[in-house]
C-alpha cells in the first residue's frame, strides 16, 4: 500500500530564527502539565460546522484527492492578504481521502493548545536541540501568540473490509504537525518564532498556510510591526510571504558578548 | 579562529547546526567572563550623583513625556493607550532626572520570558546624549533579561545605531541571521501607532 504521501528531506524546516537553546544549566525536573492552553480552550465543532476556506485551496485540495501517491505540490495563485475577513480561532485547511479510505482533515488553530510531549517530539523530528520542558511550557504561556497546525484523522466508519482501516469506526487520531508562534508586546511589535512544520508533511504549502494565517491573525489584532529573524535557507520562503530583509537599511542584531 | 566558532556554536544553536554541534562542549568558564561583560560602566551610584535615578517598572512614567522623547528623537509619537499596553507587556529601563515622572532615556524589551526578547524604543532625550545614558539603560535591561535566563536578546537597528549597539557587544547578521520585517502597512499620518 502506497503512502499517502512521501516524507520530504528530514533538514531543517521554516525555522524562522534560532531556538535560542539554553542547554547550559541542568534540565529542569519540574514536571509540567501534558496539555497546555494558554488561551481561552476552543472548542472543536463537527467537522460539518468548520468553514472551509475556499478559494485558496480548491486548487491544492483538488490536487490531492486525484493522486494520493505523490506530494505533488499545487502552487495556489498568490492572492493579497484579505485583512478584513477574521481568522477564526480554528479553521480547517484542507481535507483529503487516504488510501485506507480514512479522511484527513489539517486544521489551523490559534488557541495555543498545545502538547508539550508532542512538540518536543516535533522539534525532534526536525532536528532542533531539546529543550527544558518546564521552559518550553513557559515559552508558550507567555507568546502572544500560539499557532498550530493539526492532522485529524478520521476513520471511514465503513464495514467495507477492503477499506478498513486500523482505526475503529469513528475514531480520531490527531497529530501535532506545525507550529508557530509570536512574542509581542500587545500594541506595537511582534516577532515571530519557532515556526515548524513536520518533515513528512512538508512540501505541501502547510508551513505558508500556516504564516499566512499567523499574520493575518495579527494584523487583526492591530499589531502592525511584524518581524522575525531568517537564516539563508527560508529568507525566500518569508519574501514570498511578504517579508523583506533588513527594511529601510535596518539590521538585526543578536547580544553576542566576545569573551 | 577556531575558539570563537565553538563560541558562536554554543550561542547560536540553530535547526541546522545543532545536529552537527559538539553538545559536549564545556562552558565552564563561560560564566565568569558573562559576569565581566554584564558589569555597569556607570554604577546606579555614578548615575545618582550626577543627577540620574534608575528606574526599572513603567511605574511612575510620565507616557506622555516619552512620547515627547520619541518626538524628538525623530519617532513616531504613540497613541498613549496603546503605548501603555506596550509597557505592561515590556521589560523596561529608564533613567529619571530632577522631575521623577520624565524619563531622560528609555529601553524595554518584549519576549517569552525564557527563550527570546526584542528590545524597542531606546531612546536618550536629545539634551542629554553623549551622556552614557543609553548605554546605561541599555547594560541595565540586557543584566535583567541575562538574570532572568533569556539567552537571546535581540533589536533591530538602524544604520546609524549600528556601531552604537556593537559597543554593547551586539553583532550584526550573525552566521547569517537576517532580520525581515513584514511589509504591510497601514496609510497613517503623523501619529503611527
Amino acid at each position: 500500500m502506497a503512502p499517502a504521501f512521501a516524507a520530504a528531506a528530514s533538514s531543517s524546516v521554516c525555522g524562522a530564527c534560532v531556538p535560542a537553546a539554553c542547554h547550559f544549566e541542568a534540565r529542569s525536573m519540574v514536571a509540567a502539565s501534558r496539555f497546555l492552553r494558554n488561551r481561552v480552550e476552543g472548542k472543536r465543532q463537527s467537522a460539518a460546522a468548520w468553514p472551509l476556506k475556499a478559494g485558496l485551496w480548491d486548487s491544492l485540495r483538488s490536487g490531492f484527492l486525484k493522486d494520493n501517491n505523490s506530494t505533488q505540490t499545487v502552487e495556489p495563485p498568490s492572492e493579497p492578504l484579505e485583512v478584513e475577513e477574521p481568522v477564526p480561532e480554528e479553521l480547517v485547511l484542507l481535507e483529503r481521502a487516504l488510501p485506507d479510505g480514512s479522511t484527513e482533515q489539517i486544521i489551523f488553530s490559534s488557541a495555543g493548545d498545545v502538547d508539550i510531549y508532542d512538540l518536543q517530539a516535533l522539534c525532534d523530528k526536525v532536528g532542533w536541540p531539546r529543550r527544558p520542558l518546564s521552559k518550553i511550557a513557559a515559552s508558550l504561556r507567555n507568546s502572544y501568540l500560539v499557532a498550530t497546525l493539526h492532522s485529524v484523522i478520521q476513520s471511514s466508519g465503513t464495514d467495507d473490509e477492503h477499506l478498513r482501516s486500523y482505526l475503529t469506526e469513528g475514531e480520531e487520531k490527531k497529530q501535532l504537525i506545525g507550529m508557530a508562534r509570536a512574542t509581542s508586546d500587545h500594541a506595537f511589535n511582534a516577532t515571530i518564532w519557532d515556526v515548524l512544520v513536520d518533515p513528512s508533511y512538508q512540501g505541501q504549502g502547510l508551513g505558508k498556510a500556516l504564516m499566512e494565517k499567523v499574520i493575518r491573525t495579527l494584523l487583526q489584532r492591530d499589531i502592525n510591526n511584524i518581524t522575525l529573524f531568517a537564516d539563508n535557507k527560508v529568507i525566500d520562503f518569508y519574501k514570498n510571504l511578504g517579508f523583506e530583509v533588513d527594511p529601510q537599511g535596518i539590521k538585526g542584531m543578536f547580544w553576542y558578548p566576545r569573551f | 579562529m577556531c575558539k570563537r566558532k565553538k563560541k558562536k556554536q554554543q550561542w547560536w544553536s540553530s535547526a541546522i547546526r545543532a545536529a552537527a554541534s559538539d553538545s559536549s562542549t564545556k562552558r565552564s568558564d563561560g560564566k565568569e567572563e558573562e559576569q565581566k561583560v554584564l558589569r555597569l560602566t556607570l554604577s546606579d551610584a555614578e548615575l545618582a550623583s550626577r543627577g540620574f535615578s534608575v528606574r526599572r517598572t513603567a511605574e511612575g512614567l510620565d507616557v506622555g513625556a516619552l512620547n515627547e522623547v520619541f518626538a524628538r528623537v525623530g519617532f513616531p509619537r504613540r497613541q498613549e493607550e496603546r503605548l501603555r499596553r506596550a509597557l505592561d507587556h515590556s521589560r523596561v529601563v529608564w533613567l529619571s532626572s530632577s522631575s521623577e515622572s520624565v524619563p531622560v532615556a528609555f529601553a524595554r524589551a518584549a519576549g517569552d520570558g525564557v527563550f527570546n526578547a526584542v528590545v524597542w524604543d531606546v531612546v536618550v532625550e536629545p539634551s542629554c546624549q553623549g551622556l552614557g545614558l543609553g548605554r546605561a539603560v541599555m547594560e541595565r535591561l540586557v543584566l535583567d533579561l541575562r538574570r532572568d535566563g533569556v539567552a537571546n536578546i535581540v533589536l533591530y537597528a538602524e544604520p546609524r545605531v549600528v556601531g552604537f549597539y556593537r559597543l554593547l557587544d551586539f553583532a550584526m547578521d550573525p552566521d547569517g541571521i537576517r532580520g525581515m520585517a513584514y511589509y504591510y502597512r497601514k496609510s497613517s499620518s503623523t501619529t503611527t501607532n
